[in-house]
Parts: structure tokens; C-alpha cells; sequence
């Protein structure tokens, strides 16, 4: 790329008003500087112009014509008129046509309110229609797929729709069909209209075409109430809107103006993951086991219990009797409290490492999503942003397809992206593919520090040759990098959590507190150990919002909040320190972590640092990294994560190996609790080759067990999906499923087959005529 | 009688898809001498020289459009446009059947001409014996070793690849027949940029007609004078013309622009029995109808545009006082209402509007402020839309409208009184 100049300024006239403007700026842009707004359907500044609805019309001087706004680019001396007799017409024509078929559904219609053709027909649309006949009737609730309703009447056929799905994520598959008045949009393939970021066509729908089945005839615009916090679904940190209508959570909306974090978009998980906060399954008071059962006690009596148990640890075996698992999932201020508090106890036993990730923070070359969009190679190393770091990965296809990046993985994940990948094999392809890269980015899992600490050698090594590099750790929790950055690791001679099970085993563990985690289902030494040694634990006392696989061990739970339910920082994966607000009020007998600890504190007359304190700490900048990738930092002396990576793996030897991979809607927590999503949720499916699967003799929908080579852990009723591009000799399952927990498998491990079902013999439906 | 025979010659008498007998009579040797003894620019030059105008409908100065490519250094591709779809248009069909080798031999002369190494040849998908006839003669013009590398010894090399088009009016569209020929959705594409800059694959494309091509060979032939000298100066050269309607014999008729309407008539017939012509739509189903007073008009393409319509791709549809214009304008609309993309919202709903509302009309049920309607709609849509379709519908309709109102009007009343010639 050719390094462009400074951009030049163009003047000119809008509406009387001179402007100046940088050149090839479009008239649309142009005319905002002045106080006058252009109507538009089809145009948007993030997918461009299209030319289609023509409402834009302005007249431009010297030019017989009307032109459209969109896609006129300024020029020196132009005069602009955005109103006058003759646009007004050009204007009302376009209204007129628009209106002519358009059902009179304003009324019933979820857009009502904030719709621009209500809005616009209110300036330029006349009172009465001359059309004689009847207005073309068509479909009014077409299924596009889980997630999507299209109404046909109302569309407008402005392709915002179909230009996101083809300009933004690049998946191409929705279109519009047939032509004319006829045309109706649909997927190419006529298959279900399926995609991480569907609900964003809902918002770019400039009409009520396009609707939410979560969100479809729920509320109006005028019964919302909206409050702009911080998605904490996942360590992005999308900025979004939560609209509650009296007391129910309505919806989520993208902030169009969040360019630096989200690009203005959102995920489907972050959109739609909104079902759980209502779900009757909440725990919604302290629960105390009593034999086999729970009995519901109040708070005074809970907290009382805990510090109880804190102290009986404390007293029989000393502060290494005690340890704290979780903040991933907590507030900044929360974690600072939580440290606080086991400071002051001497408790040195922390750590926030519930799954799989091992590090979150990305190091001394951290870098900016901008910096990301911008790198003209990236590299993926270990599970894909697609599945871990969804609106990331918009970027990252960006960056491919707009700005001329390559796209690189490592790790034998399949990358998900919708751009094209190359899948490298070898730490000599990947120097290969450097030469000549001025600017890298490399994002990481935080997974295997083994791999970690080879890729930040390598780093080092580029950057020494001039190669300018950002990285960047897209992990599990939302606010691991909190965690990590505010204490939440083991002590001066403190145990890991690892470490802490293995105390467990050993009866040298007698309290454990978790927040907000599941290491039963996420943690790589597998479902089995983790439960065994938690049950070891005399005193385990678990936050939570469900009866999750590790609550239900538990002596005490603690019905805890989240998400939208109270206020204070999170630190995303780019290292913002980024507010979240309350929207929306928690089930009462719940209680945020923060409070709980206020409370204990003061059970235990141990002294923390009061509000003003705590906010100033969750908020302080992050002190700069000197280390990178896999330090030695991190390491936890017990092997947790045994993979070396599929890539560098070893052979496979005529068996079958492993790479377990990440889903956006998988989990067993506010997804799993979560009715409206259903469908959303991931079958547990064994992904294999073309090859593989004619090795095996399996096919599409059989039901198949995977054994470790041990044979003492399995997988079980994994659903057959065939995959075109997916490696030979390679399963791919997914983790984090509570139907076939994958956590005591990693990427690499030798499987084997066991036993197995043909697809026609479980459902005898689909082979009848 | 002013019938010539240029890119018309030998047609019905021998079997010039046989490349031998094409040969005999001439045929690639201007492709072989612009090879071997002219540059590019040469026969650029001596098609601006011509005057020749686009044949496709828009009458757009040939070689002007081959200087607007960027000098850039990028690859660049001639598209020939056979998706000859505009109503009553039926020549390159012709061209295609008849002569398909001279179709070829113009199709590489305007890729030599602009520097390009790749053609594309867009077939319209009816044109199914035309596209067989079409790919016997590039086979066996690439067995002559006409197409492929090293053409006559030279370095030059040069591929055609052949596309039909799935049966979209619209598809005839420059930008629309890209989009198709890229295996996209066929509709046209926001200008700009222009096809000269970024067209195929994104690359300088140049989009010619079939007719328009054809008559390279010939201009090399006879040198840009021999053509700049026939007819008007501003509308120079021969034309074919395809003359249907209410004549005694419709067909194609090569003749030199500038002929009178009324001789082409005559070319063509005359009238049938005891008939006379009251209108007469001089270019393909966008254009305006002219009436019997202007029958003494020179059919070239300013006169036409003078008059308020356009000679656009040369279909001349003749129609007597039998003529029931409520249905002709029904067929129209209907044609333009089915092909219109739906792009843009005047031509989708607007077409759609006007072919209800005609439908209305003819079954009884028009209302006296129909006639306002028809012609308040079909202005309204008209020139605001991103692609010439969607001002298709209002010249004809406005102009049999207002000069056959009577016809219009009794359907309004009395359906049964209704052939009141103007
Ligand atoms: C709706 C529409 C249909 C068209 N159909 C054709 C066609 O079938 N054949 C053709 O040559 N040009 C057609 N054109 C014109 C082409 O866009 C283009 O101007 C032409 O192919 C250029 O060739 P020329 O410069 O040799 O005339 C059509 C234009 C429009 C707007
Ligand atoms: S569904 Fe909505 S966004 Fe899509 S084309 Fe129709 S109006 Fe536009
Ligand atoms: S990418 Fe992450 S932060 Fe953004 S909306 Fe999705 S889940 Fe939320
Ligand atoms: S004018 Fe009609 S045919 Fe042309 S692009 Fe617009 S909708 Fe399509
Ligand atoms: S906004 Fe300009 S044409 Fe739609």
C-alpha cells in the first residue's frame, strides 16, 4: 500500500452554508457539518451507498437531475439544495412509492416509534394514498431462522440486510430473491438463516421487516427504558443499550457510536444471552446443605455460616487451609474487595483460572482493536476469535476483506471466519508467511502457556527484526484480565487452583469460597478429579445464579448477581477499564459478590477499603507489561493444560485425535439456563473429514462415544457432522457442553472410537417418506 | 432503395458459419492485418474517426468510450452485449445466427483495440441455437489459431470465454450483465464508478454491442472515411433495423442512417391493406411513439432525440389505426413492471402501480382520474432511479396517453367504443 498524503479539503455549499470538507467525502457525510439532515433507507455509513431507495435526493447546481446524496462525492464549488420545490417533489415521489404498498401495521409494529419510514413520511408523505387497488399482499411472518421473523409486506428492500451479512461478516448468505415486486429476502441456499451476529440486520432494518423472535411484539419504543452499560459476556467488551419495559428486560441494542470497541455491532450471544435473569431456576436465597438436601436460610444467617466456616479453617489449619477460586465473572471493584479481604486474612490461596485459560494478560506488545484492524497479517493461534471473541473477529474479517490483511492460524482450529484462512502447520510456515509484514497481530487463547511461551519468543524475535506486532488474549471470562491485573493470582507462595485441588485430594484444603465459576464443567484435569476433590473440601462455598455441576457440591451457595443487575468496571481483552451500569433490577434475595463481601468483612470484623478506595483501584490505569505470551509467571507447577497444540502435534498413526474448540453458545451457565435460546445452544457434535469419516465408516447424524486412550474418559452420543475443510485424522467436539463435558480432553489427545448408533436406526422419522 | 449489404452481406445465400466460407470472402483478414501491421492505437483511432455510435441503445461515440480507460497498467476486458432483450429489437440475433465469425472477428478488433487479452462474449439465455452457432465458429476460429496465444505469429495472445445469461431484460444492462457475467445477482450497479474504471472483476472494462463490434471489420476495411461519409455527419454509418409491427414484411433491414421513416416503412411493406399508420415507435420499447406527421423525419440518432424520443438500438414498430394503445401500453408497462430489478423503489413499486392500474382500465373498472394517474405515475418515476429501466415506462405510455386520450377515456365509459383513431 502506497502511503496516502495528507487528504485534501474540498468547499462547497449546502444549503447556503459554505463547507469544507476532506475530499471524496459523499454529500450525505458533507451535509451533516451543516444543521440539515438528508433522509436515507439504503444508505449506511458502515456498509456505504447503494443507490437503491432514492430518498436521498438533493439538486445539485448546474446538474439537469436530481442526484442521490449517497453516492455523490463532494466536489470544489459544488451548490447543494437539500430542500426546495424540487427535491420536495423527488422526495414525495419516493415516499409515495414507498408508502404505496406498505401495510398500515404502524400501529402493531414492533419499529413503530423509531421507524424512518414513519418518521419520514411525517415530513414528506401525503395524508391520503391515490392508490385505487389493493395493496399487494405477501407473507407476513417468514421464518428466516432461529432468530429472525421477516415480515414481507413491510420490507423496502434496501439490502442493509443482505449487505451486512455480505459486507460485514462476509457469510453471504442472505439475498434477495426473485425481482421486481416480487422480490423477497431470503438465503441463498434456502437453509435456515444461521449467524453469530443476525440480530445486527434487525437493527439496520430501517423498518419493522426484520424482528427478533425474542423481542418481537414485546414492548414499543416508548415503554423502554434504556440505560448504556458494557456487554459482559465475553472479554470484547462490546458497549451496548439494555432497554427493560417495566421491570422485564426487553432487549439489547449495539451503540453505533462504539467505533473503538464493538465497530457498532454486537454478537448473538451478547444480544440475545438475556432469558436467564428471569429464569425460574434462579437461586434466589442463601442455600445451607443439610444432608442430601439444601434448606433456604436468610442472608444474616448465610453470611454468618460462611464466616463460620472461614474461621474454623483458619483456626484449625492456618490461612493455607483456605483458598478462593473465581473474579473472571466478578466486577473490578468486587475483585479488589475480594483480594482485599483474603489480604487482610493472610489467605495467599487466589486465583481466577476456573477453565482452560491460563493468562489473560496479553503482554508488553498489547495492542488496540484499531491496531488489530489495521495489521496486514494476522495470526490466530490456538481456538479462533470466531468462537472466543465474536465481535473481534468481525474485525479481523474486516481487516481481511476491506483493508487487504492476511489471515493466518495456528493450532488446527477450524477459524470460522468467513474470509479466506491459511492454516499453518509449522513454526517455519509462519515465518514464511512474515516476510515482507510490516505489522502483525497475534491473538492467542491463553491456553497452552507451553505454546504461549515458544509464540512469544518468536515474537520477540520478529520485533527485533523491525516488525511492529500487537497482540492480543482473547479468552474465557469476560473479566479475566480484571482478575489477572487486580490480584486475583496466587499469593507470595500461594497455591494455584490446580494446586489448591491437589490439597484438596490431600485433605489439606478445608475452605474453598468460588465466584462465579464452574470448574467442574471448564477445568482441563476434567469434570471427574475436580468433583472428587471439591467434595473433599470441608467447608466449599460457592456464588452463583444456578445450581450449576459445581454448586451443587457445595455446602453453602450464594444467590448471586450479574451482568446488567449491578454497577462497577470490567477490564476488557484490549486492557479498557470500562463502566458497567445497572439496568435492570436483580430477583430480590439475591445479592451482588461485592455486597457479600461488605458483609463478611464485617462478620469478621476484618477491615477493607472503604467505596472511594475501591473505585480508584477498579479504575486505575493498567500498569504496563514487561512480560509476554506463556511467561513462566503463570505456570502452576501441576500440568493443567496438556496440549501441545494440534499443529505441532504428533502423528496420528492410523488413530484418531482430539482438538476440542469453543462455541459462542455453549456453557452451563447463563446460557444453559436460558429457555429463549434453545435452539441457539450446540448439539454436542464430533466434526469429522470427508476422509475420516469413510475411514470410520460413519455418517452425517450417527451417534457416536469417544474413549481417551485410557479409556477412562469418555464422551458420549456425539452427534456425526461432516466438515469439507476440517483436517484428517482430527475429531472436533466442542467444550463446555454440560451434555458432554469435554474438559479432561485437549487438543492433541489420541481417542478412540467407541460405541456407536446409525443415524437411521435412533430416528426412524427421517427415513419414512 | 437504400438497403445496403455490409454486415448484412451473404446473408441467406451462403453458410457463413463456416469459417472457410467466411474466409473467401474476406473474413479475418482485417484481424490478421491489424496483428500484423497495426497498432491498438491505430484502430482506435480509426474508430473515433468513423463517428461510429453505439449500436446497444445508448448511441454513445465508440471510440470515446475506449479513451476513457485508465492508462493503469491493470488488466482489462472487452464484454460483447448479446442479451438483446429490448422489445421489438431482433438483429444481433441475426448477427449472432448468421454471421457469428464476423460477430467474432469484431469482438477480437475491439479487444486488440484496448489492449485487452481477454473477451467476454454474454450470450442471452433464449439464444440457445445462437450460442451453439456461436461456439462452433470459436472453435473453429481457434483451431485457425484466430484466438489463443500467438495469434498469426505474433505475441499476442487473446481468449474468449463464452457466458449465457439466465433470461433477465435487465441483464443487457452494461453493469447489470458485469454483475451477471461475475455470477452475482443481475442488477445494475451504482455509478460510479464506471465500467471504464472498475467493471469486470473490478478491473477498465469496455461493454460493446454485438452490431456494434460486427462493423469494426468493415470500418477497417474501407477506412473511417468510407464510413463517416454515409448519412448525417453526428450519426454516421449503416444501421440495421428491425422493423416489425403493422407492416406487410417485418425483418431486419441494413440501411444508411438519416433514411426517412417513411421509406423504411416502405422497405418493410408498407401498410397493410387499406391501412394507415398513425404511430410509429421508432426505438425499442423505451422509446417515445412518434405520429403519421413525423413519418418524414430522417431516422438518425439527434433527429430522434430532437423529437423527444430516441433511435436507441434501431427497433421500428409501426402501428395502424387497429391499434387498441390501452393494451399496447398494458404490454409494455407489463414488460418493463416484470423486468425491472426492484432496486429502486420508483421503478419497482411505480411499474408495478401503472400495470395494476392498466389492468384495472381494461377490465372495466378506471376511473376518470386514471388518466391524470397514468401520467402523474409514470412521470414521477422517471429519472430518478440508478439505472435507465426505470425511465423506460413513461415515454411511450405518456406519449399514446396524451395523443390517444379518446381510446383511454372510452374504456373509462363505454369499454365497447374504443378505436377512436386520433
Ligand atoms: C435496461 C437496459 C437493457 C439493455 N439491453 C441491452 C442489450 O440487450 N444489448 C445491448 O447491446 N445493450 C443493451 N443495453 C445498453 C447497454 O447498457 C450498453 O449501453 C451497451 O451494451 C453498450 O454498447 P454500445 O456502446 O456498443 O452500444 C441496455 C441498457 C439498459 C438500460
Ligand atoms: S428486510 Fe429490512 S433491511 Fe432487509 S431489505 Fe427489507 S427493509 Fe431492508
Ligand atoms: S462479542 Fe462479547 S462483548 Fe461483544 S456482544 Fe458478543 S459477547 Fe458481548
Ligand atoms: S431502475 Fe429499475 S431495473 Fe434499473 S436498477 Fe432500478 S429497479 Fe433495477
Ligand atoms: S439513501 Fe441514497 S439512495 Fe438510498
Amino acid at each position: 500500500m502506497t502511503e496516502a498524503g495528507p487528504p485534501q479539503s474540498v468547499s462547497l455549499t449546502i444549503d447556503g452554508t459554505p463547507v469544507t470538507v476532506p475530499a471524496g467525502t459523499l454529500v450525505v457525510e458533507a451535509a451533516k457539518t451543516v444543521d440539515t439532515d438528508v433522509p436515507v433507507y439504503c444508505y449506511h455509513p458502515k456498509l456505504g451507498p447503494a443507490g437503491l431507495c432514492r430518498i436521498c435526493l438533493v439538486e445539485i447546481e448546474r446538474l439537469p437531475k436530481l442526484q442521490i446524496a449517497c453516492n455523490t462525492p463532494v466536489a470544489e464549488g459544488m451548490v447543494v439544495h437539500t430542500h426546495g420545490q424540487k427535491v420536495e417533489d423527488g422526495r414525495r415521489a419516493v415516499m409515495e412509492f414507498l408508502l404505496l404498498n406498505h401495510p398500515l401495521d404502524c400501529p402493531i409494529c414492533d419499529k413503530g416509534g423509531e421507524c424512518d419510514l414513519q418518521d419520514f413520511s411525517m415530513a414528506y408523505g401525503q395524508g391520503a394514498s391515490r392508490l385505487a387497488d389493493a395493496k399487494a399482499s405477501k407473507p407476513k411472518a417468514l421464518d428466516l431462522g432461529p432468530t429472525i421473523v421477516l415480515d414481507d409486506e413491510r420490507c423496502i428492500v434496501c439490502q442493509r440486510c443482505t449487505r451486512f451479512d455480505d459486507i460485514i461478516t462476509r457469510e453471504r448468505s442472505l439475498v434477495v430473491k426473485d425481482r421486481g415486486q416480487r422480490d423477497v429476502i431470503a438465503t441463498a441456499s434456502g437453509e435456515p438463516y444461521r449467524s453469530n451476529f443476525s440480530g445486527n440486520v434487525t437493527e439496520l432494518c430501517p423498518v419493522g421487516a426484520l424482528t427478533s423472535k425474542t423481542y418481537r411484539f414485546k414492548s414499543r419504543p416508548w415503554d423502554n427504558h434504556r440505560t448504556a452499560t458494557t456487554c459482559t459476556q465475553c472479554s470484547v467488551g462490546c458497549q451496548l443499550f439494555v432497554d427493560e419495559r417495566y421491570g422485564t428486560i426487553a432487549r439489547t441494542m449495539s451503540v453505533p457510536s462504539d467505533d473503538a470497541i464493538s465497530d457498532g455491532w454486537l454478537c448473538d450471544r451478547g444480544r440475545y444471552n438475556i432469558g436467564f435473569y428471569a429464569d425460574a431456576r434462579r437461586i434466589t436465597a442463601p442455600l445451607l446443605r443439610r444432608g442430601e438436601q439444601y434448606v433456604q436460610i436468610g442472608w444474616d444467617d448465610a453470611v454468618e455460616a460462611w464466616a463460620a466456616g472461614l474461621r474454623d479453617a483458619l483456626g484449625a489449619a492456618g490461612p493455607q487451609a483456605v483458598g478462593v477460586l473465581g473474579g473472571g465473572r466478578l466486577l473490578n471493584e468486587e475483585i479488589v474487595l475480594l483480594v482485599a479481604l483474603m489480604q487482610e486474612l493472610g489467605v495467599t490461596n487466589l486465583d481466577w483460572r476456573a477453565g482452560r485459560q491460563r493468562q489473560a494478560t496479553p503482554g508488553r506488545y498489547a495492542g488496540t482493536y484499531a491496531e488489530l484492524e489495521a495489521a496486514q497479517l494476522i495470526l490466530a493461534v490456538g481456538r479462533p476469535p470466531s468462537q472466543t471473541a465474536p465481535v473481534l473477529d468481525l474485525r479481523i474479517r474486516k481487516a481481511v476483506s476491506q483493508r487487504g490483511a492476511r489471515y493466518v492460524t495456528y493450532g488446527g482450529h477450524a477459524a470460522g471466519s468467513f474470509v479466506g484462512v491459511t492454516p499453518l502447520r509449522s513454526a517455519d510456515d509462519v515465518e514464511n508467511v512474515l516476510s515482507g509484514v510490516e505489522r502483525v497481530a497475534v491473538v492467542w487463547d491463553g491456553i497452552d502457556l507451553e505454546l504461549g511461551a515458544r509464540l512469544a519468543s518468536a515474537i520477540d524475535g520478529w520485533v527485533a527484526r523491525g516488525v511492529s506486532v500487537t497482540t492480543y488474549l482473547s479468552g474465557e471470562a469476560n473479566n479475566a484480565r480484571g482478575a489477572e491485573a487486580l490480584g486475583m493470582v496466587p499469593r507470595s507462595g500461594g497455591l494455584p487452583f490446580t494446586g489448591m485441588l491437589d490439597a484438596a485430594q490431600n485433605g489439606r484444603l478445608r475452605s474453598l469460597s468460588i465466584f462465579g465459576a464452574n470448574p467442574v464443567l471448564h477445568h482441563p484435569l476434567g469434570g471427574a478429579s475436580v468433583a472428587n476433590a471439591l467434595e473433599r473440601i470441608p467447608f466449599l462455598v460457592v456464588s452463583e445464579l444456578f445450581l450449576t455441576e459445581t454448586a451443587q457440591r457445595a455446602h453453602l451457595i450464594l444467590p448471586a448477581r450479574t451482568g446488567f443487575e449491578k454497577a462497577g468496571h470490567v477490564i476488557n481483552l484490549a486492557g479498557d477499564v470500562l463502566p458497567v451500569h445497572q439496568a435492570h433490577a436483580a430477583p430480590p434475595g439475591t445479592l451482588a459478590d461485592g455486597d457479600m463481601l461488605v458483609a463478611l468483612a464485617a462478620e469478621l470484623a476484618a477491615e477493607v477499603p472503604g467505596p472511594e478506595d475501591v473505585l480508584a483501584r477498579a479504575t486505575a490505569a493498567l500498569p504496563a507489561a514487561t512480560h509476554g505470551f506463556g511467561d513462566a509467571a503463570y505456570s502452576e507447577g501441576v500440568t493443567a493444560s496438556k496440549s501441545d497444540g494440534m499443529a505441532a502435534g504428533k502423528p496420528g498413526g492410523g488413530g484418531l485425535r482430539i482438538a476440542v474448540g469453543s462455541d459462542i453458545f455453549a456453557g452451563g451457565g447463563t446460557i444453559w439456563f436460558d429457555e429463549t435460546l434453545a435452539e441457539l445452544r450446540p448439539d454436542p457434535a464430533a466434526t469429522l473429514s470427508p476422509a475420516t469419516a469413510a475411514r470410520l465408516d460413519v455418517h452425517i447424524g450417527d451417534r457416536l462415544d469417544l474413549l481417551s486412550s485410557s479409556g477412562d474418559d469418555s464422551l458420549q452420543g456425539l452427534v456425526v457432522r461432516i466438515d469439507a475443510g476440517a483436517p484428517d485424522d482430527v475429531v472436533a467436539v466442542i467444550d463446555g457442553l454440560p451434555e458432554a463435558p469435554a474438559n479432561s480432553f485437549a487438543d492433541g489427545d489420541n481417542v478412540v472410537l467407541g460405541a456407536r448408533r446409525a443415524a437411521d436406526a435412533l430416528e426412524p422419522a427421517l427415513v419414512l417418506p | 432503395m437504400p438497403v445496403v449489404n455490409v454486415l448484412t452481406d451473404g446473408i441467406g445465400e451462403v453458410n457463413l458459419r463456416d469459417i472457410d466460407v467466411y474466409r473467401n470472402r474476406g473474413g479475418y483478414a482485417q484481424w490478421q492485418r491489424a496483428l500484423t501491421e497495426l497498432q491498438p492505437e491505430n484502430i482506435a483511432q480509426m474508430t473515433s474517426d468513423s463517428g461510429l455510435r453505439g449500436r446497444g441503445g445508448a448511441g454513445f461515440p465508440t471510440g470515446r468510450k475506449w479513451s476513457f480507460l485508465p492508462k493503469n497498467g491493470r488488466p482489462r476486458y472487452l464484454v460483447c452485449n448479446c442479451d438483446e432483450a429490448e422489445p421489438g429489437t431482433f438483429k444481433d440475433h441475426m448477427l449472432l445466427l448468421e454471421t457469428p465469425h464476423q460477430v467474432l472477428e469484431g469482438i477480437l478488433l475491439g479487444a486488440y483495440a484496448i489492449g485487452s487479452h481477454h473477451a467476454f462474449m454474454y450470450i442471452r439465455g433464449e439464444f440457445e441455437q445462437g450460442y451453439r452457432v456461436f461456439m462452433e465458429a470459436l472453435a473453429q476460429a481457434r483451431a485457425a489459431g484466430f484466438v489463443g496465444q500467438n495469434v498469426f505469429g505474433t505475441d499476442y495472445g487473446i481468449e474468449v470465454t463464452v457466458h449465457r445469461g439466465a433470461g433477465a431484460y435487465i441483464c443487457g444492462e452494461e453493469t447489470a450483465l458485469l454483475n451477471s457475467l461475475e455470477g452475482k445477482r443481475g442488477e445494475p450497479r451504482l455509478k460510479p464508478p464506471f465500467p471504464a474504471v472498475k467493471g469486470l472483476y473490478g478491473e477498465p472494462t469496455v461493454v460493446n454491442n454485438v452490431e456494434t463490434l460486427a462493423t469494426l471489420p468493415h470500418i477497417l476495411k474501407n477506412g473511417p472515411q468510407w464510413f463517416a461519409s454515409v448519412g448525417p455527419p453526428r450519426s454516421p454509418g449503416f444501421k440495421i433495423v428491425s422493423v416489425s409491427g403493422h407492416v406487410r414484411r417485418p425483418g431486419n433491414y441494413e440501411v444508411p442512417l438519416g433514411t426517412p421513416l417513411r421509406e423504411l416503412l416502405e422497405i418493410a411493406g408498407g401498410p397493410r391493406e387499406g391501412r394507415t399508420i398513425v404511430a410509429v415507435q421508432p426505438g425499442g420499447g423505451s422509446s417515445a411513439c412518434l405520429f403519421a406527421e413525423d413519418l418524414d423525419l430522417p431516422y438518425d440518432f439527434d433527429t430522434m432525440a430532437q423529437h423527444g424520443t430516441m433511435l436507441g438500438s434501431g427497433a421500428i414498430v409501426f402501428f395502424d389505426e387497429t391499434t387498441n394503445f390501452v393494451e399496447a401500453a398494458l404490454a409494455l408497462v407489463r414488460f418493463f413492471a416484470h423486468e425491472s430489478c426492484g432496486q429502486c423503489t420508483p421503478c419497482r413499486e411505480g411499474g408495478h402501480w401503472l400495470e395494476v392500474t392498466l389492468n384495472r382500465i381494461l377490465s372495466g373498472g378506471g376511473l376518470d382520474s386514471d388518466i391524470d394517474l397514468l401520467l402523474s405515475v409514470s412521470h414521477q418515476l422517471t429519472g430518478i432511479n440508478l439505472c435507465p429501466l426505470g425511465d423506460s415506462i413513461e415515454p411511450f405510455l405518456a406519449s399514446v396517453v396524451r395523443r390517444f386520450e379518446p381510446q383511454f377515456r372510452g374504456y373509462v365509459r363505454r369499454p365497447e367504443s374504443i378505436l377512436v383513431s386520433a
